[in-house]
């Protein structure tokens, strides 16, 4: 294949390219790592809630990222990705890691219809949409008492049995949550660098001037939506199987689709790690803030505050703002704004009249 | 000896209201294909919603709008650029977060689903990005967002952009609005060299200087509809057409 790579100019090309490698070896390392440097199974099981935050808004970020559509819905596929997983396992019988590939299969497949319906308004509307989906949701599975187990909640089947102790658990979820991201990092690295990635950047800048450029705008928009779903549900499921336990009212709730949002735009929503960055950051701030306070309203403000700060200091999120700060001290190729297009007529007008 | 016209666009009773305001109305036009056309008009004549019905961004109310005799109407817009119409917009639209070779290779779209997942940095498709950034004279801006470029690079990029989709026909909402005596020129030359090479133009513009003396066929719209079309000379020496600018 002719693939060009990025092929901007300057000096310090190849030492980004070697701070990227090690970088990411040093994060694979620290992944790996993670299960035998902690201390206790607490802080093993919040790596493991941490990682399914990142999984989950990584997965969100298939549709936020590229095309701009801000869902503060997304619980209902995570939702129905625990439930479908766990109603597989309980009334079909199905091997557990079948149940999480099929209930992954079935809520891509409702995200079918449902992203054909919501995809088609935009902004506020769309937001507003997804937030009904959830809310829809929560009542069904709230009062369908007799499949769903209703307020009651349900309680799922661990996959490794009973003998396999707590921590154990903990360590094999958190490399399962931890393999799967790696997988959703990739496929959102592999769409980034893609032709059908550019077409989704482009409706994330200006869907109309896209369109009239022939992208064909909404079945662009319904495939990464689904992908998105899929993988959502995938997430939801991993977390119902490692949890063992799912409640309607958490499940379906549109503070875990809010906190996709936010671990999203505060990494950064553009940036291939910036969900995963967002993740850790709020996934330790909420452990902590309940660590210390309680389970009391506290981290919810607090979230709040931290919303609100990125949204007025860093509007890209974190990975951009860090990148704007290195270029800051690069040696810089001419500005660009320089040239005004007057000057570059003249300039232009002075080689015809030489040539 | 008889000379056979090639249809191009067409339009048939086209109309579109908004609220009560007939924006277009009863629109009935024939562009000449293989020409440079322009349509003008005063303020608020519709010319800007005829553009958006045309090429699907807008359903019209009622009316048709064939394409080389192929029914084109009510396609979404996607799709009309596919069968080879282009068009830029009045308030000048790029990505603005996206580099200026970027911007380019947005406009490039794989048939075939496996061609969705191929790296969008083709070799071939970088070269002939270049070659247009090097056309409109941009090509030194490459790697800048388009969002830092100064409006009238954004307007040559804009244009770029609708040539990277090789275009048959290619609509420009006010090409010359905003933009300085020597850009305006180089935009002139393009449009006249890109003609030469076969493309029809269609251009709403304002500049009447520009209209007459780039364009083969004006077509003169008032209220929605047009009142008058021939030569820039004949349309000039009409009536009907002093009267919709002085008349209103
Ligand atoms: N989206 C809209 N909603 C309501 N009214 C509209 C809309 N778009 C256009 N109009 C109205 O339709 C009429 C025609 O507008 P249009 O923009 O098509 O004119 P135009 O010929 O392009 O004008 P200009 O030369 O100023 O660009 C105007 O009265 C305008 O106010
Ligand atoms: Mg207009």
């Amino acid at each position: 294949m002719h693939s060009v790579s990025d092929p901007r100019p300057g000096r310090g090309r190849t030492a980004v390219r070697t701070a990227r490698v090690v970088g990411l070896v040093a994060l694979v390392a620290l992944v790996a790592a993670f299960p035998s440097l902690a201390p206790d199974s607490f802080i093993l099981s919040v790596g493991v809630v941490i990682a399914s935050y990142a999984v989950l808004a990584t997965s969100w970020n298939f549709v936020g990222g590229f095309t701009g559509y801000i869902s503060l819905g997304h619980a209902a596929y995570s939702g129905l990705g625990g439930y479908a997983t766990a109603l597989l396992i309980l009334r079909a019988d199905v091997n557990p890691w079948l149940a999480l590939a099929l209930g992954g299969l079935i809520v891509a497949a409702l995200a079918v219809p449902i992203g054909i319906a919501s995809l088609r308004v935009r902004g506020a509307s769309f937001v507003i949409v997804s937030i009904a989906l959830v809310l829809i949701l929560l009542l069904v599975f709230q009062s369908w008492g007799s499949f769903t187990g209703g307020s009651n909640g349900l309680r799922v089947p661990r996959p490794f049995g009973d003998d396999v102790l707590r921590p154990e658990q903990h360590e094999r979820f958190f490399y399962l949550h931890a393999a799967l991201l790696a997988v959703l990092l990739l496929c959102w690295w592999a769409i980034d660098r893609s032709r059908f990635g550019m077409g989704l950047k482009a409706i994330r800048e200006d869907e109309d001037k896209a369109q009239s450029l022939g992208v064909p705008t909404f079945a662009y928009k319904l495939v990464v939506f689904v992908v998105s779903a899929f993988f959502t549900a995938i997430g939801g499921g991993m977390y119902a199987l490692w949890f063992g336990y799912l409640d309607p009212i958490f499940q379906f709730s549109i503070l875990v689709g809010s906190y996709m949002v936010l671990m999203s735009l505060l990494g950064g929503i553009r940036s291939l790690f910036g969900p995963l960055l967002g993740a850790v950051i709020v996934g330790y701030a909420m452990e902590f803030f309940k660590a210390q306070y309680g389970d009391t309203q506290a981290h919810l403000i607090a979230m709040g505050a931290l919303l609100a700060l990125v949204v007025l200091f860093m509007p890209d999120g974190i990975i951009p703002a860090l990148g704007n700060l290195v270029n800051r001290f690069r040696p810089k190729a001419a500005s660009i704004r320089e040239l005004t297009a007057e000057e570059l007529t003249v300039q232009r007008e002075q080689q015809e009249v030489r040539g | 000896m008889t000379t056979t016209i090639t249809r191009g666009l067409e339009t048939t009773g086209l109309a579109k209201s908004f609220g009560g305001v007939h924006a277009v109305d009863n629109a009935t036009v024939a562009f000449h294909h293989g020409k440079v056309n322009a349509l003008i008009g005063p303020n608020g004549s519709g010319k800007t919603t005829f553009f958006n019905c045309v090429t699907g961004m807008i359903k019209p109310d009622a009316g048709s709008v064939s394409y080389r005799g192929e029914d084109i109407t009510g396609r979404p817009p996607h799709r009309i650029a596919r069968a080879g119409i282009g068009r830029s917009f009045q308030l000048c639209r790029v990505f603005p977060r996206m580099t200026v070779l970027e911007n380019l290779l947005a406009s490039v779209r794989s048939p075939t689903l496996p061609g969705w997942l191929r790296s969008a940095r083709q070799r071939g498709d970088i070269e002939r990005a270049r070659e247009l950034l090097m056309r409109v004279g941009i090509d030194h801006l490459e790697h800048a967002e388009a969002r830092d470029l100064s409006y009238g690079q954004q307007k040559l990029l804009e244009l770029a952009g609708v040539l990277m989709t090789d275009p048959e026909t290619i609509m420009l909402d006010e090409p010359a609005g905003g933009v300085n005596p020597a850009l305006l020129d180089r935009i002139a030359n393009l449009v006249r060299a890109l003609n030469a090479e076969g493309k029809t133009f269609l251009i709403v513009e304002h500049n009447m200087d520009l209209v007459m003396s780039l364009s083969d066929h004006v077509v003169v719209f008032d209220r929605g509809a047009p009142i008058a079309e021939g030569s820039p000379d004949e349309v000039r020496a009409d009536p009907r057409v002093l009267e919709a600018y002085l008349g209103s």
